[in-house]
C-alpha cells in the first residue's frame, strides 16, 4: 500500500507517494535525486547514510520514509546556503578531512548535529559523535582536527592545538603540540570499553 | 525497498494491540534498528509494522518517588541524557550509551533492546539486578511482567504476538545502592557484547544482585550471592556461581575460551566496585 | 632546482574537496542512465560444487525482468596476468558467494525477488580450504583444466595438475652452505589471514552495449584503460568500441584495480537488448563475493654470525589465493622478490607459492604482499636480535641495504635509493627507543615498544606507461587530462602543483580534469602500485614543457625575438632583455593574431609520457633482475599498552618513517601516511575472514568485521618524512602510497614482545589471541 507523507527537506516542503517499506535513503536518493547521502552497508553500522532527522543524526537506511511524515530532513546538500560553504564544510576542506569523500556527507551530518548540541566540544565529544560513521581513508585525524576548529571558528576562539604530528627532513612542519593540553581533551575521551560506553 | 510490508502508525495503545491481533504477521516497530535489519537480511518478513512512537504514553519518561518509567518509545540518546537517570540508575545509562552508535540511540529503545531478546543484549543484566518490569498491553487488558521471566531463549520472550510492551519500570534505588555495568568488546568502536555483566548493592544488603550476558541463551539472573566475608571471597563466590549459572560457547564473535577467562575478570572488578563504591577504570 | 618552488611542496588543499563537502562528487553508485535495469546475482551456498541444474523459469516470467543469464551462456574467459576466471561460475562453483545467476530488471527489488524465484541444484564436493593441503599430492584440484588457460608467459608459471597457480623463486648465492655455517639460526612460521579493502562505496558498474559490440561503461575502478583492454580481450572487440568513464571513487585501495563487475554488466546489457544495467554491490557482496587480499603462510629461517650480520634467509611463502589468482600471481611474485625484507642477504632462498582454494578470491591490496610478507620477516629479525642479545635497532642498522650492496635480486643499492637507516633512526627516535616505557599506575597495565622496517617498489610490468596531455583554455587557464584516477590520494592535486609550477601559471588557472574517459583521458596503465604521482608526475612534467615550447615559439614570432629570449613566468609569455614586451597565455591559447588580422600558431596542447626505463623479467630459476623501478624505504616505531586483565592493546605513539625523496604536498602527504597507518592497525589488530569447516564465509558485515572507528586510532601518530632525492622521479619524489601500512603489524608485533615476552606469530592481535596467550591458553599466537 502507497502512502502520502509530508516532509521538510532541507528547507524545502516535500510531498511523496511511498511504499511502506521504501527507506528515508532510498527516498533521498531515488525520489528527490539528492545523492549526496550515500549508502555503506544498509545496516546501520557505517554512517555514510547519516541525516539530520528533526535535528538528530540517524542512519537514513534504518528509517522507513513513512517514519518520516512530518519531520525535518536535513542533508549534507542543505549544509552551504546561498552557495556559500559553511564554516564546518571549510574546515573540513583546510584540514584535509575528505580523501575518498564517500562518508564526508555521513561525518558533515554528524559533525554539524553536534556543534549544534555541544559548540564546544571536546576532542572526546567529537569522537563520540563521529564514532559511527566509519573512514577507510583519513585515519579519523584531520577530521577530528577540522570539526575541532569549526567549532572554534564558530566560537570565535583561537587555538594552538595541533594536529598529527608533521617533519620533513628533520623539520617539523606543524606546530609543536602542547603536551598538556591534549592530555587534557583526552582525559573525557572514553578510555574504557567498559562500563563507560562502547 | 526493505521488503514486502505494510505500515500503519498507531495512535493509541490499544488501536496498536488490536493491529498486532489480526491475522498476518504484524510486528512492533519502535527504532526499528533490530527489526529493520532482519527484515533486509531476510530473517522475518511480516506483513504489517506497527509504528507505535507516536504513542503519548510510550514517550514517557519520568520518575515518581518510587520508581522511574520509562516510555517503551524512548530512544536511549534521550534515556541517557535524562538527569534522574544520571543521578541514580548510572549503570543503565552506561550500559544504554554502550549499545551501537550514536545515530543508532537516537532511533533504538530500551524496550526494544530487550524484546529482540539477545542473549548479548546491553540493558538487560543491569534491568535485571534492579528488579525492573515491563509493562505489557494486550487486547486482555494489561498485565506486568517481571524482567526476570522475560527471556525464554535465544532471542525469544515470553509475550505473546498481540503484544505491547508500553514501558520498563525500576523501582528507584536508595541513595546507598550502587550499580555497576561493564562490557567487553572487541574493539572500542560500537560492538556487540563479548560478555556483559551487571550488578546491584547497598551496603548493609545481605546478598549482592549479579547478572550476566551474553555466556547463555540468555542473560541470566544469579541467585543472591552472600555478601558476607572478605571481598576476595565474595568475588570467588560470584564467579563460581556465575560459571556454574552460563555455558559460555564459540561463535564467530569470540571464543569459549576467551569468554570463559574474561567473565571473572569483568566480574571482580564489577564486585570491586559494588563493595568500594569507587570506580576503576 | 635552485629556485624556490611556489607549488610543489606546499600544502594546497584539494578542489575536489568542494564536491566532497557538498554532496555534489557523484560516483558510479550516484549515476543514472536514462532506461536503467539493476542487477541482482545469486551466488552460491557451496564452496565447492558441480552445478548440476539452473531453473530460472519463474524468474524470468516475473514482470519487470529483462535478462536472466547463467554461466553456461557465457563462454568467455578474464584475468589480468592470468585468465581463470568466468563471468558467472560454469559448470562448477569454487567459493561460496561465487555469482552463479545474474538478473537484470527494471527495479532493485524486482531483481532480488527474481533472483529469489532461482532454483539452483549442486552436487556438492570436499572443498580444499587450506593452501598447505592444497599443495599436497591428492588434494581436489580447484582448476583441473590449469593447464588450458591463457597467462602472461615467461612471466608467471603455473603448474598444471596442481594448484599451484604460480611459483616464483629467488636464488642467490648459497643458501644451503651459508645457513649450516651459520652461528645463529632461527626459524618461525608466521600466518595472515585474508582481509578485505572495506572501501566506503562498494564495487559498481554501469554498462550500456551499444550496436555492434561497442559499449559504454561507467565504473567505480582504478583503471578505465585496464577495464577497457580487458574487456577488449575478453569479447574480442576493438579497444576504441569500449569506452570507459570513472567518475568519483569512494575508495579502492587495489581491490578496485582490474575487472571486476563490468563484463557482468555489459552481457546483461547485451541480453537486455541494449539497456543499461547497473550492478552494485551490497556491503556483503563486497565481503563475500568481491575479492580480497590473500592469505598468508611463511615459514622464515634467518641465520647469522655471532656479530650480528646475517649470511642466510630462506622464505617460503604459500598463498592462499582463494579461487581465483587472476591478480593474486603477481602478488606472489612481488613478495618473492621483496621477501627478504631491505637488508642485506647474500644467500638468499625464497620460494612463494600462489596456491588455489574454494573461498573468496584475492586481488591487489594496498601493499600488495609487503605487508604480509613483512609480518613474518620483521618478527623474525626481532628474534634474531634476541637470540643474538642484540638491540632489535642495532641489528637492523648491521643489516639494512646500502651503497655497495646488492638486494636480493642482484640490484646495486645506491644514495638515489634513499635511506633506509635515516628511517631507522628517526622512528627509533621520534618513540625513545631505548627508554622504557614510561611507568603506567594500574598494575596490570604493562608497555612495551617496538620498531619494523618497511620497504616496497612498484610491482608493475616492464613496459608500464603514462601519458598526460595539457591543453590551454582561451583564458590562458590550463587543463590537464591524464586518465589515473584520484580516488582519495589526492594526486590530481598534486598534478595540478606540477603544472602549474611548470607550465609558470597561478595555481588558480590550473584544472586537473576529474572524470577520466577514455575516449579523452590519455593513457594510464593502473592506479595502484604508488606509481601515480611519480609516473604521471613525470608526464606532466613533459607535457607541460611541450606546451611551453609552443607558447615560445608563437610568442617568438609575436615578439620578433628568438624563441630563447622568451622566458614564461606568471601566465605571460615576454622577452628577458625587455620585459615590457610581454603577451599573455590567453593570446597564445588558441594562436596569436597581428593587428592586420594574420594569425599564427593554433591551440595549444603539450603532451607528456613517461614509460618504466630500465626494467627486466626476473629469471625463472633464480628470480635475478631488476624488477623496481624505485624502492620507497620506511620504519614504523610503536608504543603500546595491553591490559593483562582483557587483552585489551591501545596504541599509544606509533611513529612512521619514509623516505618520500620529495614531499609534494605535506598536508596530503600526511593524510596518506595518517590513514595508512589506521588501515595497518585494522589488519594487525582486529581483520580477519572467518570460515566454517565446509568453507562458508561467516563474517560478510560490519556486525562482525570490525575496522577501526573514531574511537580506535592511536593516542598520538608521528610522521617523518626523509627527503633524499629519487633520480628519476618528479622533483626527486617517491610513491609513498601503500607503504603507510605495510610494517605497522610488525612493529606491533614487536611491541608485544617487549611488553609481555610472548611471540605472536598469526594475525590478528585480537585481544582475543593476546589473553589467551598471555594466560598460556591461546591456540595459536
Amino acid at each position: 500500500m502507497s502512502h502520502e507523507i509530508f516532509l521538510t527537506v532541507n528547507g524545502q516542503a516535500e510531498r511523496a507517494t511511498v511504499p511502506a517499506s521504501m527507506t528515508l535513503l532510498e527516498l533521498l536518493r531515488e525520489s528527490l535525486h539528492l545523492t549526496g547521502t550515500k549508502e555503506g552497508c544498509g545496516i546501520g553500522e557505517c554512517g555514510a547514510c547519516t541525516v539530520l532527522l528533526d535535528g538528530l543524526p540517524v542512519t537514513a537506511c534504518l528509517v522507513l520514509a513513512v517514519e518520516a511524515d512530518g519531520c525535518e530532513v536535513r542533508t549534507v546538500e542543505g549544509e552551504a546556503s546561498d552557495g556559500r560553504l559553511s564554516v564546518l564544510q571549510q574546515a573540513f576542506i583546510d584540514a584535509g578531512a575528505a580523501q575518498c569523500g564517500f562518508c564526508t556527507p555521513g561525518m558533515i551530518m554528524s559533525a554539524r548535529a553536534l556543534l549544534e548540541r555541544s559548540p564546544s566540544p571536546s576532542d572526546g565529544e567529537i569522537v563520540e559523535a563521529i564514532a559511527g560513521n566509519l573512514c577507510r581513508c583519513t585515519g579519523y585525524e584531520s577530521i577530528v582536527q577540522a570539526i575541532r576548529r569549526a567549532a572554534e571558528s564558530l566560537n570565535g576562539r583561537e587555538t594552538r592545538k595541533s594536529g598529527p604530528s608533521l617533519a620533513v627532513n628533520g623539520q617539523a612542519v606543524k606546530r609543536p603540540r602542547r603536551a598538556k593540553a591534549r592530555d587534557a581533551s583526552r582525559a573525557d575521551r572514553p578510555r574504557s570499553t567498559q562500563g563507560g560506553g562502547g | 525497498m526493505l521488503g514486502g510490508f505494510d505500515y500503519v502508525c498507531a495512535r493509541s495503545v490499544d488501536e496498536a494491540c488490536r493491529l498486532l491481533a489480526e491475522p498476518g504477521d504484524a510486528r512492533v516497530l519502535s527504532g526499528g534498528t533490530d527489526l529493520l535489519v532482519e527484515i533486509r537480511n531476510g530473517l522475518r518478513s511480516p506483513g504489517l509494522l506497527v509504528d507505535v512512537k507516536r504513542i503519548d504514553r510510550l514517550r514517557r519518561l519520568e520518575t515518581s518517588g518510587a520508581e522511574l518509567v520509562i516510555g517503551a518509545a524512548v530512544p536511549l540518546n534521550v534515556l541517557v541524557e535524562h538527569r534522574e537517570v544520571r543521578r541514580s540508575f548510572q549503570a543503565l545509562a552506561d550500559a544504554a550509551l554502550s549499545i551501537g552508535t550514536y545515530q543508532l540511540r537516537n532511533r533504538a529503545t530500551l524496550a526494544g533492546n530487550l524484546c529482540n531478546a539477545s542473549p548479548a543484549a546491553d540493558s538487560a543484566p543491569v534491568l535485571l539486578t534492579l528488579d525492573a518490569r515491563l509493562s505489557v498491553a494486550s487486547p486482555d487488558g494489561m498485565r506486568t511482567i517481571p524482567i526476570s521471566e522475560l527471556f525464554t531463549g535465544v532471542k525469544r520472550t515470553c509475550l505473546g504476538p498481540a503484544d505491547v510492551v508500553t514501558d520498563v519500570r525500576i523501582p528507584t534505588p536508595s541513595k546507598l545502592r550502587r550499580t555497576a555495568f561493564l562490557k567487553q568488546q572487541r574493539i572500542r568502536g560500537h560492538d556487540l557484547a563479548v560478555v556483559n555483566v551487571a550488578g546491584s548493592y547497598a551496603p548493609g544488603d545481605r546478598a549482592l544482585r549479579i547478572a550476566v550476558g551474553s555466556c547463555a541463551p540468555t542473560p541470566i539472573l544469579l541467585d543472591p550471592v552472600d555478601a558476607s566475608g572478605s571481598h576476595e571471597a565474595i568475588a570467588e563466590r560470584v564467579v563460581e556461581l556465575a560459571e556454574a549459572a552460563t555455558e559460555p560457547i564459540s561463535d564467530v564473535r569470540a571464543s569459549a575460551a576467551y569468554r570463559r577467562a574474561v567473565l571473572p575478570v569483568l566480574l571482580r572488578r564489577l564486585v570491586e566496585r559494588l563493595l568500594d563504591g569507587g570506580g576503576d577504570s | 632546482m635552485t629556485a624556490e618552488l611556489r607549488y610543489v611542496g606546499k600544502p594546497i588543499s584539494r578542489d575536489d574537496a568542494v564536491d566532497k563537502v557538498t554532496g555534489a562528487a557523484r560516483y558510479t553508485h550516484d549515476l543514472a542512465v536514462p532506461g536503467m535495469l539493476h542487477a541482482a546475482l545469486v551466488t552460491s551456498p557451496h564452496a565447492s560444487a558441480k552445478i548440476v541444474r539452473i531453473d530460472a523459469s519463474a524468474a524470468s516470467a516475473l514482470p519487470g525482468v529483462r535478462a536472466v543469464l547463467t554461466g553456461g551462456g557465457l563462454d568467455y574467459h578474464l584475468g589480468l596476468y592470468m585468465q581463470d576466471k568466468r563471468i558467472l561460475a560454469r559448470n562448477v562453483v569454487r567459493y561460496q558467494g561465487e555469482p552463479v545467476v545474474a538478473v537484470a530488471a527494471d527495479t532493485l527489488d524486482t531483481a532480488r525477488e527474481a533472483c529469489r524465484l532461482v532454483r539452483v541444484e549442486y552436487d556438492r564436493l570436499d572443498p580444499v580450504l587450506d593452501p598447505r593441503e592444497a599443495l599436497a599430492k591428492g588434494s581436489p584440484l580447484v582448476h583441473p583444466d590449469l593447464d588450458t588457460y591463457e597467462h602472461m608467459r615467461g612471466v608467471f608459471f603455473p603448474q598444471p595438475r596442481t594448484n599451484i597457480a604460480h611459483h616464483q623463486k629467488v636464488r642467490k648465492g648459497d643458501f644451503d652452505t651459508a645457513i649450516a655455517s651459520a652461528d645463529v639460526t632461527l626459524t618461525a612460521k608466521f600466518y595472515n589471514p585474508p582481509v578485505q579493502h572495506v572501501p566506503m562505496e562498494t564495487h559498481a558498474a554501469i554498462v550500456q552495449a551499444l550496436p555492434v559490440d561497442r559499449a559504454e561503461i561507467w565504473t567505480s575502478s582504478q583503471s578505465p584503460y585496464t577495464v577497457r583492454h580487458l574487456m577488449s580481450v575478453c569479447f574480442g572487440v576493438p579497444h576504441a568500441n569500449l569506452r570507459v568513464r570513472v567518475p568519483y571513487v569512494g575508495g579502492g585501495f587495489g581491490g578496485k584495480a582490474g575487472l571486476h563487475l563490468e563484463p557482468l554488466a555489459y552481457v546483461l546489457s547485451k541480453a537486455a537488448g541494449g539497456r543499461p544495467v547497473k550492478v552494485v554491490a551490497t556491503r556483503e557482496q563486497e565481503f563475500n563475493t568481491l575479492p580480497s587480499r590473500q592469505g598468508l603462510h611463511s615459514t622464515v629461517e634467518i641465520g647469522a654470525d655471532r656479530d650480528g650480520v646475517i649470511g642466510a634467509l630462506k622464505a617460503t611463502y604459500v598463498w592462499d589465493a582463494g579461487a581465483y589468482a587472476d591478480y593474486g600471481v603477481n602478488v606472489g611474485r612481488a613478495a618473492a622478490y621483496s621477501g627478504a625484507g631491505p637488508y642485506v642477504v647474500p644467500n638468499c632462498w625464497i620460494d612463494s607459492y600462489v596456491v588455489y582454494t574454494n573461498k573468496i578470491f584475492g586481488t591487489a591490496y594496498r601493499g600488495f604482499g609487503h605487508l604480509e610478507v613483512l609480518w613474518g620477516i620483521e618478527r623474525a629479525i626481532d628474534m634474531m636480535a634476541r637470540k643474538l642479545a642484540m638491540d632489535p635497532v642495532e641489528f637492523r642498522r648491521a643489516n639494512l641495504l646500502r651503497e655497495g650492496e646488492t638486494t636480493i635480486t642482484g640490484e646495486p643499492f645506491t644514495a638515489g635509493h634513499g635511506s633506509p637507516v635515516g628511517c631507522l633512526d628517526a622512528a627509533a627516535q621520534a618513540i625513545a627507543w631505548g627508554r622504557p616505557s614510561d611507568p603506567v599506575d594500574e598494575p596490570y597495565k604493562v608497555r612495551g615498544k617496538g620498531i619494523a622496517m618497511l620497504h616496497k617498489a612498484p610491482a608493475m610490468p616492464t613496459y608500464t606507461s603514462c601519458a598526460a596531455v595539457i591543453k590551454l583554455d582561451e583564458d590562458g587557464a590550463a587543463d590537464v587530462l591524464v586518465s589515473g584516477v584520484d580516488y582519495g590520494q589526492g594526486t590530481y592535486t598534486v598534478l595540478k602543483q606540477i603544472a602549474a609550477e611548470e607550465l609558470r601559471l597561478p595555481i588558480d588557472s590550473v584544472h586537473v580534469t576529474w572524470d577520466c574517459d577514455t575516449a579523452f583521458s590519455p593513457y594510464d596503465w593502473q592506479t595502484v602500485a604508488s606509481r601515480f604521482a611519480y609516473m604521471g608526475g613525470n608526464a606532466v612534467i613533459e607535457a607541460a614543457a611541450d606546451c611551453l615550447r609552443q607558447i615560445r615559439d608563437v610568442a617568438s614570432s609575436a615578439l620578433g625575438v628568438a624563441a630563447d629570449e622568451v622566458v614564461c613566468e606568471n601566465g605571460t609569455a615576454f622577452v628577458k632583455t625587455d620585459p615590457d614586451r610581454r603577451i599573455p597565455y590567453a593570446q597564445l591559447a588558441l594562436g596569436y593574431t597581428f593587428e592586420n588580422g594574420n594569425s599564427i600558431g593554433g591551440p595549444i596542447i603539450g603532451r607528456g609520457r613517461y614509460i618504466a626505463t630500465g626494467l627486466t623479467h626476473l629469471d625463472p630459476q633464480t628470480g635475478q633482475g631488476l624488477p623496481a623501478q624505485y624502492w620507497t624505504y620506511g620504519a614504523h616505531a610503536v608504543e603500546i599498552e595491553v591490559d593483562t586483565r582483557t587483552g585489551e592493546i591501545e596504541i599509544l605513539d606509533i611513529a612512521t618513517a619514509l623516505d618520500a625523496g620529495k614531499v609534494l604536498n605535506p598536508k596530503l602527504c600526511v593524510g596518506q601516511v595518517v590513514g595508512g597507518v589506521v588501515q595497518g592497525l585494522g589488519s594487525a589488530l582486529w581483520e580477519g575472514f572467518v570460515f566454517d569447516k565446509d568453507g562458508r564465509f561467516l563474517n560478510p558485515a560490519f556486525v562482525d568485521y570490525k575496522i577501526p572507528t573514531a574511537k580506535d586510532i592511536p593516542r598520538s601518530t608521528q610522521q617523518i618524512l626523509l627527503e633524499n632525492p629519487q633520480p628519476g622521479g618528479p622533483y626527486g619524489a617517491r610513491g609513498v602510497a601503500e607503504h603507510p601500512m605495510i610494517s605497522v603489524p610488525g612493529a606491533i608485533g614487536n611491541a608485544l614482545h617487549d611488553a609481555l615476552g610472548i611471540e605472536f606469530t598469526t594475525l590478528p592481535l585480537n585481544y582475543e589471541r593476546i589473553l589467551l596467550a598471555i594466560r598460556g591458553a591461546g591456540e595459536g599466537t
